[in-house]
């Protein structure tokens, strides 16, 4: 067997076998061996704990299955895929999630590119700043729904406590109790939830330009507005596309920051397909057409993540190795 | 609750002789002995909804644990009101039930058609069938093809609680003697002269609550989602149904402006705080009134419903709460059975339950609700009245979804419930701006899938 | 002082007012809800609002450590209601620790061997494993819960913590692999080359000389694994169903869920479950930049 990196560094060598030495902890073992020893425990939980529950949801879609009653489970075939395509409940689902998704993304990108130029400087103290800036990606989604139950609480909350005595409203904003309002609500969740990802990864990427091309477009008399279109921007283009593909699909599908937060109202308001499967195998016990919606979900998935892939240079960087 | 030591091998030996010669006449049908040791050992989970009484009886229970079965312990495990469906699901799908439900009638009644429960006959004898409370039937809790699955646990209907300090200052007649007009005009008045209150609170959130709520205008309308006597066809495309939803949309003109999310917490939150001066609710908002808001708590009265004008009903949603025990992978079917008789016996353990939350939870058995001890507590003194409402003379208008209008049992309640399309056609109304009459249109094709999905229920 | 600066020092000025702006409300959720648990009750519905308690108490967060019950009056006895959310706090602590620690272990030593072995060597299909990986990790949980809840109830252990750190890594293996494989890649052949020459096996190069070098990677992996793990709420809410093994974000939705929320407990409990995760971060954040960094953007 050859040892390959893949970080393309030349033409790989071939190596002498392993000669036995005086201290040996672990049998000798072939080089192939050990290769296949140490992907088997990765194969073995893939395929039990992704591969398998994949398949068993599709395979679900085609089935009628009330958990109550396993007995009665029968084969209908594309009934499920019927019924949710004829439901307009499946379609508001499915336009208020995009709504929902791309609002979200909007608003990360936006401040989470602001918030990246803004760490990104060597004043004393940033890291502090640095830390506490990325803290909400790490709070439990129950946990912050909780407190902005408990914060937007129309008659109880700070927020509209402030609001109302700096007068800039009069009345209190009930901030889950209409359709708009929990849109907005759960957008507001999800943007202060996630807005740090984005910038960590744009951090990331604003930390390795090198300082020279700000320096040679100073020189060349840009200000800072300049600099940012001419320079930064475009070495940022390919991290913003990889993190808005990625965002989006994870927005797309995200089921407790909704949930937690309205359970999908009021009314129906705030569902996305998510909620809407949820809903459809739990409180309405049909498996099947959860399965069925989570098939459709998939689908969109992987139409978004070829789009993905392409973007990010599947196959330019294979052809470097 | 740990069960203590178990008593001493002499007594053991002495009681088993005892059951093996004589007493074992005195027993019923399935043959087992009432008071014999059990060696199981584990935790016996009983569901209850979120309240101190499920706490009560489960701690009888222990107290029968510790001499009969030592090795076990009763749990209580609250299940959240909107949480039941889920686990149902989580539960009872992963052949893990608890050990013993309290739960009401719809969510009981469902289990039941569905084969879902054990029967207990043999239960009921023992803890006496003439024993109920005037006006309650054993089937009112649970009875399908001649067989009594579920136990009463207590009786809660839902009222209408008034700040009788606002509507004396108002100057409003007698709450008693309201029709829906009277209703509506009350909650108009205090909503104009009292600026920072709403004049009534009801649920409107898509939620049991909600369900529960809109189910007894729909009943006192006379409206029905089922009709029990035509093989539970569904009537629920009705003038009444369209009747109910108008006035819900009347009076939600006076509730507080974020109605149309609250659920069970909010509208007892609503009334507590003084945000509302009248509210639909079970009597637990007395309760925690008495506990955080003196005034509000001496101030409020409750009362049966404003009658339709056109029906004169004062229909209230009671929920029937009985006890079951799931017959399918429980391992503790006989010492559920054991623990509940032994509860159910006992008028001391009974009295503590209706005790732990006043006035909530209603008795249900003659000397539970004539006991001298129960009479015991303040609110005997302090609200006499009211009490009398919520455990006797509401009685007299009790319905139920899963006995509508107490024509019936229908089986279908539970899974109406579990996906909220009571709630829903309400939204449809307050939020969509549906007409009442579209709203009830699609109200009755929801409830007609359910009845077509679930249709061996009934036959 | 001379006008630029003078123009310096206003522009830094302006650049910290602006970071302590946005950190304070970025914060402010967890600030508020810190304030909120050391308050009494009274002080909890004051007007005005208090950002610093007048009177702060710890009374909250004693119920939750000592597992305070709730109880009732019933006649003259006083008696526990046995389903205080309290009561159970710290045992829900303990399963979400269990269950965390297990499933993140599993995930990096699978991940960190599957890494190794398709990045040293050479077999069918190792090339398309990172990426299957990566779209793995796309497919949203609500798909994965329900079929493995059914695998759960099969192998009959649901109500079982195991199933909870079988599920989690479900959840974290892929992006786990696909954060190893990035970081193996980028390891320098050389080091072990002159272990192999030196005579080590494969076996102790990896032991000895791989993995203290991929450790940031392996840190990276670890601390992901236990945020998605620690933070889960679906997985647990289907799974789990005695309140013994509830773990804690699931229990501390029930505080939340009955007729009456003591917004102090329920704030305190929420300060509580975070306090781990908060302290991992702040410890451990560079080696999550890194990270995302390395795995997130290529090059």
């Amino acid at each position: 067997m050859l040892i390959d990196t893949g970080a393309g560094r030349g033409s790989p060598t071939p190596l002498p076998a392993s000669r036995s030495s005086a201290r040996r902890w672990f049998p000798e073992l072939s080089d192939n061996t050990v290769g296949l020893l140490f992907i088997a425990p990765f194969i073995v939980t893939g395929l039990f704990f992704m591969v398998y529950p994949v398949i068993e949801a599709v395979r679900m879609a085609f089935f009628s299955y009330n958990p109550l009653r396993p007995e009665v489970t029968r084969y209908v075939g594309l009934a499920n895929f019927q019924f949710i395509l004829s439901d307009p409940l499946f379609w508001d689902a499915f336009l208020q999630g995009t709504v929902w998704t791309l609002l979200s993304i909007l608003f990360q990108t936006l401040l989470g590119v602001s918030i990246a130029l803004l760490l990104n400087r060597t004043l004393p103290g940033i890291a502090v700043f640095r830390g506490l800036l990325l803290f909400p990606y790490i709070v439990p989604t129950v946990v912050i729904a909780l407190i902005w139950r408990w914060i937007f609480n129309p008659e109880i909350g700070v927020v509209n406590y402030a609001l109302i005595a700096t007068r800039l409203v009069d009345t209190p904003i009930y901030w889950l109790s209409t359709p708009d309002m929990a849109m907005a609500s759960t957008i507001l969740l999800n943007v202060w939830k996630y807005t740090p990802f984005v910038v960590i990864c744009v951090l990331a990427r604003l930390q390795s330009v090198p300082q020279e091309l700000y320096d040679a477009a100073r020189v060349d008399g840009a200000g800072a507005f300049r600099r940012f279109l001419d320079v930064t921007l475009p070495q940022l283009r390919e991290v913003l596309i990889v993190v808005v593909v990625f965002r989006t699909i994870w927005t797309f599908n995200k089921f407790e920051e909704i949930y937690l937060l309205t359970k999908g109202g009021p009314g129906t308001s705030t569902f996305n397909l998510a909620v809407y499967s949820f809903e459809q195998s739990i409180a309405s016990l049909k498996l099947g057409v959860g399965a069925a919606t989570g098939v459709v979900m998939m689908v969109m998935l992987l139409i978004g993540s070829i789009v993905y892939l392409r973007v990010s240079g599947f196959g330019r960087e294979e052809a470097g190795a | 609750m740990r069960p203590s030591r178990p008593i001493s091998a002499k007594s053991c030996i002495h009681r088993r002789d005892f059951l093996a010669s004589g007493a074992a006449l005195a027993l019923v049908t399935s043959g087992h002995r009432s008071n014999a040791q059990s060696s199981k050992t584990g935790t016996v989970r009983v569901w209850g909804e979120p309240g101190p009484y499920g706490g009560v009886a489960v701690a009888a229970m222990n107290e029968w644990a510790q001499k009969n079965a030592p090795g076990l312990k009763f749990e209580i495990e609250t299940i959240p009101w909107d949480g039941v469906y889920v686990k149902l699901m989580t539960d009872l799908a992963a052949r893990r039930p608890p050990g013993l439900i309290s739960v009401e009638s719809p969510i009981a009644m469902q289990l039941m058609a569905e084969g879902l429960l054990e029967p207990l006959d043999d239960v009921s004898q023992t803890v006496g069938r003439d024993r109920l409370a005037d006006k309650l039937k054993w089937e009112y809790f649970g009875a399908w093809t001649s067989k009594q699955y579920i136990m009463p646990a207590h009786h809660q209907p839902h009222l209408l609680l008034v700040r009788t300090d606002i509507s004396k200052e108002l100057g409003l007649s007698d709450p008693d003697g309201w029709s829906w007009n009277d209703l509506a005009n009350a909650a108009r008045t205090i909503t104009q002269k009292k600026p920072e209150m709403a004049g009534i609170c009801m649920a409107l959130g898509r939620n049991l609550c909600t369900d529960y709520h809109f189910a007894a205008l729909l009943h006192q309308a006379g409206g029905k989602m089922f009709d029990q006597r035509n093989k539970f066809e569904v009537a629920f495309d009705s003038p009444e149904t369209a009747e109910a939803l108008e006035f819900v949309r009347e009076l939600q003109q006076f509730m507080p402006k974020g109605a149309v999310e609250y659920s069970f917490l909010q509208v007892v939150d609503a009334h507590v705080t003084g945000k509302t001066a009248m509210s639909f609710y079970w009597g637990r908002t007395l309760g925690r009134a008495a506990e955080e808001a003196k005034p509000i708590f001496e101030a409020t009265e409750a009362f049966n419903h404003a009658r339709n004008p056109r029906t004169t009903r004062r229909s209230n949603w009671n929920d029937f709460q009985g006890w079951c025990i799931p017959a399918r992978n429980n391992p503790f079917v006989e010492e559920a059975k054991q623990a509940l008789t032994y509860y159910l016996k006992s008028t001391p353990w009974l009295v503590k339950y209706c005790h732990s939350l006043m006035p909530n939870v209603a008795p249900v058995f003659k000397d539970q609700a004539e006991s001298a001890e129960l009479r015991n507590h303040p609110f005997y003194q302090s609200k006499a009245r009211t009490v009398d409402t919520y455990f006797n003379t509401s009685l007299e208008h009790a319905s139920s979804t899963a006995n509508e209008l107490l024509q019936g049992v229908n089986p279908f309640a539970g899974i109406v419930h579990g996906r909220s399309i009571l709630a829903q056609t309400v939204q449809k109304v307050m939020i969509d701006k549906m007409s009442p009459r579209d709203a009830a249109k699609w109200g009755a094709r929801e409830l007609d899938s359910v009845r077509k999905e679930n249709i061996q229920l009934v036959n | 002082m001379n006008p630029d600066r003078a123009h310096r020092m206003l522009g830094l000025a302006a650049t910290y007012l602006v970071l302590l702006a946005t950190t304070f409300l970025v914060c402010f959720p967890l600030i508020w809800a810190l304030s909120t648990s050391l308050k009494g009750k009274a002080e909890i519905f004051a007007t005005p609002p208090t950002l610093i308690p007048h009177e702060p108490t710890i009374d909250n967060y004693k119920a939750l450590i000592t597992g305070r019950p709730q109880y009732f009056q019933s006649g003259s006895e006083r008696v526990a209601t046995g389903s205080a959310p309290a009561e159970f706090f710290g045992r829900w602590f303990l399963n979400s620790i269990i269950v965390t620690v297990g499933s993140t272990l599993i995930s990096i030593a699978v991940s960190t061997l599957a890494a190794y072995s398709i990045t040293r060597f050479r077999y069918f299909g190792r090339r398309i494993v990172p990426y299957l990986s990566i779209l793995g990790y796309m497919v949203p949980s609500i798909i994965f819960v329900f079929p493995l809840f059914l695998v759960m109830v099969r192998l009959e252990l649901t109500d079982n913590l195991l199933s909870l750190i079988l599920g989690y890594v479900s959840l974290t293996l892929p992006f786990c692999m696909w954060l190893m494989w990035a970081f193996m890649r980028s390891i320098p052949i050389e080091i072990e080359e002159a272990a192999l020459i030196d005579g080590a096996t494969r076996l102790q190069v990896f032991r000895d000389v791989v993995i203290p070098t991929a450790l940031p990677g392996i840190i990276a992996a670890a601390i992901f694994s236990i945020i998605v793990s620690w933070n889960d709420y679906l997985f647990g809410r289907v799974f789990l169903n005695s309140l013994d093994n509830l773990t804690l974000t699931v229990g501390v939705m029930l505080f939340f869920e009955g007729t009456h929320v003591d917004w102090g407990l329920l704030m305190a409990a929420c300060v509580l479950m975070t306090v781990p995760m908060a302290v991992l971060f702040m410890a451990l954040q560079r080696h999550l930049v890194t990270g995302f960094g390395a795995g997130a953007v290529k090059g």
